[in-house]
């Protein structure tokens, strides 16, 4: 197996790897090392395409394929960049906007770089200011997958929440109780885990 | 006389002549059914949607807007009023649980009360968050398209220009500043590229149902397709986009 790599072969690379975190449904580690050689690569390739620009009236084959390479780096990062955004913003909206959830959790919070925390943390002042607007009425964060057959859900009560503050007074959630409540009040600690939905 | 014979004298005359009316209580009755029937052309105007409750139109719409590539324009007014209601209704909700004097069957009144407000407020969520999924992805070509600006509300475009900002720094921290300058920019695509900027894609299949009658488009291939009423057909969306801005056709 020889030592010498294509071109764009780790960018390849990298696009594979957000291939594979769509297949799997898993957000995988940010791959800083991989990204940091591609942008080596790049100006490499930048400083062996300087040799070729002259000013002539068809550029010669080797900038072409350089440019070519360059044009593909770049693409790649900047794909695998918004694929990883956008998983992001899925979990972000599939927990219900609950930004310390994800911020505190450790083991996903390992997987981002620092930049990917500041894009969510901007993104979610963005979507507050957008949701203040609505939410005297409704919250905007809660489910969109499943219409409401029932205003009445039946729970199970899997971490302890404390007091909550519900349209039939306050209930005290305790570990291993069952309750019936308005689904539209608890709805947002069965997201976040505390409680679980009983068939 | 008999009930059956009147009416089928009536019906033979054809005519708007009034029946003498009689003392029995049919007489009413065969006044209208002697009225001739409206032709079918004018029997299409009766069909009008401005019948149709808000809540019709907010679930046409979010139908709409859930399959359309494209933004569709705001419906500002029908939110604002379907959010108040919504509010409204939960105040007096709220009003009568409170209120001790309210009976059984008022309790039970309610609950179906506030099954119809969690329904509603689906759908006005989904409408809200399918809007928001779309401008998120074409953020970067509204902030340059005057045209879809125009179709937002004021949160959203606000929303549209702090997500493109957001994704841009984002970019340029992660990836473009430590390139060298010459391939430092978003935009800079050579032909063989598509672009960065994700437009609308017009050219997306959906199903069409005319709800009126309209007048012949032109398919891709180059054959007309006229629609008629409660035809169901998949176009691409660009021949029908017009139709579904009018509310002539929604989509399914």
């Amino acid at each position: 197996m020889s030592d010498t790599r294509q071109f764009c072969d780790l960018a390849n690379q990298l696009v594979i790897e957000a291939r594979r975190s769509t297949q799997t449904d898993n957000l995988l580690k940010y791959n800083d090392s991989l990204v940091r050689s591609i942008i080596r690569e790049q100006r490499d390739l930048e400083k062996a395409a300087q040799q070729y620009m002259v000013d002539a009236d068809m550029p010669p084959p080797p900038l072409i394929i350089y440019q070519t390479a360059i044009a593909r780096n770049k693409r790649c990062l900047l794909a695998y960049h918004n694929h990883r955004l956008e998983r992001l913003k899925d979990m972000y909206w599939n927990l219900g906007g609950a930004l310390p959830q994800i911020l505190n959790n450790s083991e996903t919070r390992s997987k981002l770089s620092p930049h990917e925390v500041d894009f969510l943390r901007e993104y979610n002042t963005s979507v507050m200011e957008f949701r203040s607007e609505f939410s005297y009425e409704l919250d905007i964060t809660a489910g969109i997958a499943v219409p409401p057959k029932d205003i009445n859900v039946s729970v199970f009560v899997v971490r302890d929440c404390g007091v909550i503050q519900t349209e039939q007074g306050s209930i005290d959630f305790r570990k291993g109780q069952r309750f019936i409540v308005r689904k539209a009040d608890i709805e947002h600690l069965i997201t976040q885990g505390y409680l679980e939905e009983v068939a | 006389m008999d009930w059956e014979e009147e009416y089928n004298a009536t019906r033979s005359s054809g005519s708007t002549t009034l029946v003498a009316s009689s003392a029995s209580s049919g007489a009413r009755a065969t006044d209208i059914n002697t009225r001739r029937a409206p032709s079918p052309d004018a029997m299409s105007i009766f069909d009008e949607p401005a019948a149709t409750t808000p809540l019709q139109q907010l679930i046409r719409h979010w139908m709409n807007e859930r399959h359309a590539p494209t933004i569709l324009p705001a419906q500002e007014q029908l939110l604002g009023f379907l959010l108040d209601h919504i509010r409204r209704q939960t105040d007096t909700v709220q009003a009568l649980r409170g209120d001790p004097s309210t009976s059984e069957e008022e309790h039970i009144r309610i609950v179906l009360v506030q099954t119809e407000v969690e329904q509603v407020k689906f759908i006005v969520r989904s409408y809200i968050r399918t809007r928001l999924f779309k401008i998120e992805k074409f953020a970067r070509f509204i902030c340059t398209d005057e045209e879809t600006q125009r179709l937002l509300t004021t949160a959203e475009r606000q929303f549209a220009m702090s997500h493109a900002k957001n994704v841009d720094r984002h970019f340029n921290l992660t990836v473009l500043q430590s390139l060298p300058p010459g391939q430092a920019y978003l935009d800079h695509t050579h032909e063989w590229e598509p672009e960065m900027t994700t437009r609308p894609n017009r050219d997306r299949a959906v199903f069409a149902y005319a709800l009126r009658a309209c007048p012949p488009v032109r398919l891709p291939s180059g054959l007309p397709l006229e629609f008629k009423k409660n035809q169901l057909s998949v176009v691409p969306y660009h021949v029908v986009e017009e139709f579904v801005l009018r509310g002539d056709i929604e989509l399914v």
